[in-house]
């Protein structure tokens, strides 16, 4: 492995020699130059962030999201697991178990508020991108078939199979996969929860309406809202020891604890992606920053100036390599 | 007299050791401080004493009068309607149900008569329990008047209940050699996986307790919930869930109090549990494998985890990279 990264940096001094495909490695954009993939080895990068990726909208909503999940966690889990030695310890933190369960129902009621917020915030950015026409759905969370592609190249490229990593949009197969999850798991959530918090109301409503729908015999003894209702107990706490888990095991260390990100991250609290993570995991969004910030493109250009002026003296013109035989052929395989 | 002496006592055939001591600041502070000894202990009529074979009789009427009443008070009313609760011996039960079965004080400990947790009762709940011993009439101008031990609640807390009720009701071979029904039999541990349950542990005094539900104000008469008189009867249900759930139906009163843990009756519940719990493992197995991987994969990036210049960003761990040859 050290050898392959050896011949990576090999590849910089001396472009298209040794490597398998070059259209693969080079990106070649107007006014920029050609890109060799794993330019972001080589780029400056500010931690607070140098390319926009979140609006302010989406910081603030993640915040609230991050807050009240805390509070919910704290407050719910030694509920669920009531018999547990530091049950008791939580709960008296908060100050007795009623206004731990209050706590509970605020947080929830907040964390509610945000998920709206965000759908006002999402529908609204993209109708006012259908109308002016900058609307991409490549740019947004919406699933692909590439996501899978993307996924079988990365693994490869783990392996050691293939020779980079793939070059993926904003949002990457982790990221959607993890946005579905989360829309999943609110639904589940907020239903589950409201049942719980409600039961008198929704034995009201679910007999009258889904409970006609259903023939008796696929529940048994019990009646609909008891079914329900035990339903919405199971999946409730369920769902919310998935989340945690995720959020704690997965979540957290993908973005603050792994190699390269550790030991955090800044772009929740700023917006703002670092340059090298979003050429690495995010090359296509990096394409579109390009085409869209001037500054970026200057950056680049320099940049590559740079590192070939640098690391090969010998050649002499500098624009000779950027209309090299394998640029032409990575031309028309570049994609805005 | 003698009773105050602390280490008044003796010791039996068996070499047990009997403390016969009362202590009198206790005593005084609690619920029976103005009753004399003699009120209850009836059978002793000379000091000292002969040796002790009767107990006390609760029913007994001291020489308490309670305030607009003619009689002297007693806790007949109460035992009355005990025995004709599901506790109360009855002739028919074998000999070892009437063993097994509690009476006054297995519950009425004497050390309970001490005020334990105090907190304030609602006022039309304490009337109602005013009725459980004193006569209707007056009662009402009476509590106004003065400040009874009602108004605070020193009886035991939610979850000092429950454990009381445990302490028969968990027993699954006495509950299985009464030969009580299979719902009961694991009564209180579904209840604790209730929420009333988690939430009494935790120590809750709104979530329901076994009495909230089991007996009405009158608090001992808990009956079995094919009895007429029971609040757990089926048409007594609603009105007993009333006490706190604002709007129930039908439907609501049909939602288990007492969750099962593994619903065999409900296939879809159950076979969901199953699937959940498989979901959580792959979920989280997966993905946690995926990330171990993929630092795994990065590594021949020339990735580390090393802190150097307090990051491990690239561009900065290594600022002489971009002149490297």
């Amino acid at each position: 492995m050290a050898t392959s990264s050896e011949t990576v940096s090999e590849t910089i001094a001396i472009p298209a020699k040794g490597k398998a495909r070059s259209d693969e490695y080079f990106t070649y954009v107007e006014g920029v130059g050609s890109i060799p993939r794993d330019i972001y080895k080589h780029v400056q990068s500010d931690p607070l962030g140098d390319l926009p990726r979140y609006s302010v909208h989406i910081v603030i909503q993640h915040l609230l999201i991050f807050i009240t999940f805390m509070f919910l966690v704290a407050t719910g889990l030694p509920i669920y697991f009531s018999d547990v030695f530091w049950a008791p310890a939580v709960i008296s933190f908060f100050g007795g178990i009623d206004t731990a369960r209050l706590i509970h129902r605020i947080a929830g009621f907040t964390m509610m508020f945000a998920a709206a917020y965000h759908v006002v915030t999402i529908v609204g950015g993209t109708l006012r991108k259908i109308f002016s026409h900058e609307f991409d759905y490549k740019r947004t969370q919406i699933p692909r078939l590439k996501d899978l592609y993307d996924l079988v190249h990365d693994l490869k490229y783990f392996l050691g199979i293939a020779p980079y990593r793939p070059k993926m949009e904003k949002f990457m197969y982790k990221q959607k996969l993890h946005y579905l999850a989360i829309i999943w798991g609110s639904l589940v959530l907020i239903a589950a929860g409201s049942a719980l918090l409600f039961p008198d109301l929704m034995a009201r409503l679910i007999p009258g309406t889904l409970g006609k729908l259903l023939p008796q015999g696929l529940i048994g003894e019990e009646s609909y809202s008891a079914f329900f209702q035990s339903l919405a107990r199971l999946m409730h706490a369920d769902e919310a020891v998935m989340a945690l888990i995720v959020v704690a095991f997965w979540h957290w260390s993908n973005v603050h604890l792994v190699p390269g990100r550790f030991p955090m991250q800044w772009t929740f609290l700023t917006g703002r992606i670092t340059r090298e993570h979003q050429i690495e995991e995010h090359f296509l969004e990096y394409l579109n920053n390009l085409r869209e910030i001037p500054e970026e493109r200057e950056y680049m250009r320099n940049l590559l100036t740079e590192l070939e002026i640098e690391s090969s003296p010998e050649v002499p013109p500098p624009d000779r390599q950027a209309s090299s035989p394998q640029q032409e052929e990575a031309g028309p395989e570049d994609k805005p | 007299m003698c009773h105050k002496h602390r280490l008044i006592g003796r010791i039996d055939e068996n070499g047990k050791r009997w403390n016969y001591n009362v202590d009198e600041a206790i005593y005084n502070h609690s619920v029976h401080r103005k009753i004399e000894c003699r009120d209850c202990h009836t059978y002793i009529t000379k000091i000292p004493h002969d040796p002790v074979t009767e107990v006390v009789n609760c029913a007994n009427q001291c020489h308490i009068k309670p305030p607009f009443a003619q009689e002297k008070f007693s806790h007949q009313k109460i035992i009355d309607l005990y025995n004709q609760s599901a506790h109360g011996i009855k002739p028919t039960d074998s000999e070892a149900l009437k063993q097994a079965k509690p009476y006054c004080k297995y519950c009425h400990s004497n050390p309970l008569y001490f005020r334990i947790s105090e907190e304030r009762v609602a006022y039309g709940e304490t009337l109602r329990r005013c009725f459980n011993c004193h006569p209707q009439s007056g009662v009402i101008q009476a509590y106004i008047h003065m400040t009874h031990r009602l108004r605070k609640k020193t009886s035991r807390s939610s979850k000092e209940i429950v454990e009381l009720c445990a302490k028969c009701h968990q027993d699954t071979a006495l509950m299985k050699k009464l030969k009580v029904s299979a719902t009961a039999q694991d009564a209180v541990e579904t209840y604790n996986q209730s929420i009333h349950g988690k939430l009494v542990r935790l120590g809750s005094q709104k979530a329901a307790n076994c009495i909230s539900c089991h007996a009405s104000s009158g608090l001992h008469d808990i009956n079995k919930k094919d009895d007429k008189r029971a609040t757990i009867y089926k048409e007594n249900l609603m009105k007993t869930c009333q006490q706190c759930h604002a709007t129930p139906t039908n439907w609501f009163a049909g939602i288990a109090v007492h969750p099962k843990a593994e619903h065999k009756e409900s296939r879809i519940v159950f076979f969901m549990s199953i699937f959940l719990r498989l979901s959580l493992y792959g979920a989280v197995l997966s993905m946690v494998g995926l990330m171990l991987f993929e630092t795994f994969g990065r590594r021949r990036d020339g990735i580390k985890l090393v802190l150097r210049n307090g990051t491990t960003w690239r561009g900065q761990s290594k600022p002489g990279s971009k002149k490297a040859k």
